[in-house]
């Protein structure tokens, strides 16, 4: 055999996006919190990538305050990225951004490679109240968005006045709004949060727990931690165990789908 | 985070202590110190408080396997566990030594084999490991790549772990992980057992030899490998890259190219080995499996087979035991001496090894790798060749001209063309 050089094997590529609002309640302590806590998950992630067997990770990053911004111009591999400190002021238009999500979320704008992607993380940061109609906006790229729908998503609510139930809404299930209110636990839970999501959704699997699976784990280290309110995990109902017949197990190839499903 | 300050003394249940020295790393699941135990530095895996769903199970497990030893070298085993301790417990075990390297390494191309000799060593290693785990009634279960360590230059293995082993189809909840499972544990329709650690262990054979998943091509590609995508690819309608009767999962220019350049290059046998490991029947089928034997039988032909170049020092696969040019500096290896074998024959140079299942085509996988011969160079003549007797029984043999003669155990042969030898069983091995 001709001594060839070996190339790594092919990863999927696993997109994980940070929609962080920079209204102006976001200004002072807390905006900078965020950009020390991501400078520091940026290292992180670089890590992970760099280590994981199945995916590589690209980061995304969109600030929402009177407008919408992506930071990163689409998404970026982490070996080319370094973070650039925001700075805040202005309104919270987390409806603009849920519509610039759904618009760039799709294999002509942020999505497409050769190789494809894992199911994307999608983490949202807010302190405050939507200032434009969020729901309309939701209720489109909920309805429309493939990719939105099937993402992991985490929200990290700042302080005591934020709306609750705006997270709750976007990301579809109050165990994954996660209240915290001082800085410091701000800090490592951003990087604990950054970790946990994009090791989750890189690994190989075939249920459907990565939430369940992230929350568990971002409970586990973030147990002790000051002023922070990480909902406690429902129980989901028992599935009702059906008898399988084996053989209606295996598909005969037709199981794949049209790739043209996914825009 | 560390639990434990340096100097702690842990018990264990046989009622000695580990002292201990430092932590070293942490998981999911816990940490790792450094111990002193018995006067040697060891492992301590230190479990989180609620980190295994059964604990009380999961400790009398560990402390069965600590009691009945370990299956073979390759595994770093529990050697013995802590008392119920501070809210938990844990395991001592080998320290990993230096230069050995986690599989995934391998697969990211952080670490290469230097040599395919090498690749193909830690293949019989790992399968010998499995045939021994397996034959003390244990499955592993949980096959990733991050369970072996592998050593690139001497081919070395190191199997790390093994709480997770347990006897054959005892229901532990862990279900392993997709792209190295059986499908139909991906298909919830079994339980792990030795079948399915069988399906696992071809897939890490696949992986070593072909540096890309067996099912990964074509349809790896989806554009969002989503659970339910995961499902199909490792499981309901899993398809081997290369299977011949369905061609829509091949490798695609561009994005495997590992698998495309390597295949192209296996032997015939080993393309074949793994057809039939991979094949839609073996698949849904467990019984249909490559089994142990089956694997050692190629692997070691194969080892065989590898030469190196002595113009550039290339290896070269020598094909059918005849004149084989070298792929990078394309001059012609002579095969000067083959050794014909039950079912092939195989090229003669030094270091050349006869292993019990080149020549019984029965024997069975604990026999396998019982030494038969060894190809050896005079001292004073590196172009001298010999075969020696490895076994501790006498060979019969008949010389070119039709005498006979005994071969006593270590006692070596020139190398003659028509020197045939038979073992006290009836199995031969000639020299042409």
């Amino acid at each position: 055999m001709p001594s060839v050089v070996n190339e790594a094997v092919a990863r999927k590529l696993l997109p994980i996006i940070y929609v962080i609002d920079t209204s102006g309640s976001m200004i002072g302590d807390r905006i900078a919190s965020v950009n020390e806590a991501m400078n520091d998950s940026v290292e992180v992630l670089k890590d992970v990538s760099e280590n994981n067997p199945t995916a590589e990770l690209k980061i995304g990053v969109m600030q929402f305050d009177s407008n919408v911004r992506w930071v990163t111009n689409g998404l970026v591999f982490l070996e080319d990225y370094y973070w650039n400190d925001l700075s805040a002021g202005g309104l919270t238009s987390l409806g603009a951004a849920l519509d610039e999500l759904n618009e760039k979320l799709s294999r002509k704008e942020l999505l497409s490679s050769d190789v494809g992607y894992k199911a994307p993380v999608i983490i949202f940061m807010s302190d405050g109240y939507p200032t434009d109609d969020y729901i309309k906006s939701l209720k489109k790229v909920r309805d429309g968005n493939k990719w939105f729908k099937i993402a992991t998503k985490i929200a990290i609510g700042v302080g005591d006045d934020f709306d609750k139930a705006a997270l709750t809404n976007v990301v579809g299930n109050s165990e994954a709004v996660i209240q915290v209110n001082d800085n410091e636990t701000l800090k490592k839970l951003i990087r604990v949060v950054s970790v946990t999501a994009s090791m989750v959704g890189s690994k190989s699997r075939t249920d459907e727990s990565q939430i369940n699976e992230v929350l568990a784990e971002v409970r586990q280290e973030m147990q002790g931690e000051a002023d922070i309110d990480i909902p406690d995990p429902v129980t989901p109902p028992a599935q009702p165990q059906t008898k399988k017949d084996p053989d209606d197990a295996w598909n005969t190839g037709d199981g794949w789908g049209d790739s043209s499903e996914w825009t | 985070m560390s639990n434990f300050e340096s100097g702690k003394l842990i018990p264990t249940q046989e009622g000695l202590s580990c002292k201990v020295v430092k932590y070293l790393a942490g998981g999911g699941q816990g940490d790792v110190y450094i111990v002193e135990y018995k006067g040697e530095k060891k492992a301590l895996k230190w479990y989180k408080p609620n980190a295994v769903s059964k604990p009380q199970k999961f400790y009398d497990s560990l402390v069965d396997k600590a009691r009945k030893g370990s299956p073979d070298k390759a595994f770093l085993w529990p050697l013995a566990v802590t008392q119920q301790f501070e809210g938990s417990f844990g395991y001592i075990m080998d320290l990993r030594p230096e230069g050995y390297y986690e599989l995934c390494d391998f697969m990211l191309a952080k670490v290469q084999f230097p040599s395919f000799k090498a690749a193909v060593e830690a293949c019989i290693r790992i399968v010998t490991a499995f045939r021994l785990l397996h034959n003390s009634g244990y499955c592993y279960q949980d096959m990733n790549d991050g369970n072996f360590f592998i050593n690139p230059k001497t081919g070395d293995v190191l199997i790390c772990d093994n709480d997770n082993v347990s006897p054959n189809k005892t229901d532990t909840f862990i279900l392993g992980t997709p792209r190295y499972m059986a499908p139909e544990i991906v298909l919830s329709l079994d339980k792990p057992n030795t079948q399915t650690d069988r399906f696992s262990l071809s897939v890490v054979l696949f992986m070593i030899l072909c540096m890309n998943h067996p099912f990964e091509g074509e349809h790896w590609l989806a554009p969002c490998l989503t659970p339910d995508m995961e499902r199909l690819l490792y499981g309901s309608d899993a398809t081997f890259l290369f299977d011949p009767q369905d061609d829509s999962n091949r490798p695609v220019p561009g994005v495997h190219d590992n698998v495309i350049r390597r295949w192209s290059y296996m032997p015939d046998y080993i393309q074949n080995a793994f057809l039939t490991a991979f094949s839609k029947d073996a698949i849904r089928n467990p019984a249909r499996r490559l089994r142990e034997a089956d694997w050692l039988k190629v692997l070691v032909r194969f080892q065989s087979d590898i030469v190196r170049c002595p113009y550039c020092s290339n290896e070269v696969f020598i094909k059918d035991a005849s004149d084989t040019p070298c792929d990078n500096c394309h001059k012609m290896l002579p095969v000067k001496h083959k050794l014909k074998l039950a079912d092939y024959s195989i090229t003669a140079a030094k270091g050349t090894r006869i292993y019990r299942c080149q020549i019984d085509r029965t024997c069975n996988a604990d026999d396998a790798l019982d030494r038969i011969g060894l190809v050896v160079a005079k001292d004073s003549d590196p172009n001298t060749l010999g075969f020696r007797n490895m076994t501790s029984s006498i060979f019969s043999a008949t010389t070119p001209s039709g005498k006979a003669r005994q071969v006593k155990p270590g006692e070596v042969v020139p190398l003659i063309t028509g020197i045939r030898f038979q073992t006290p069983e009836g199995k031969n091995i000639e020299i042409q």
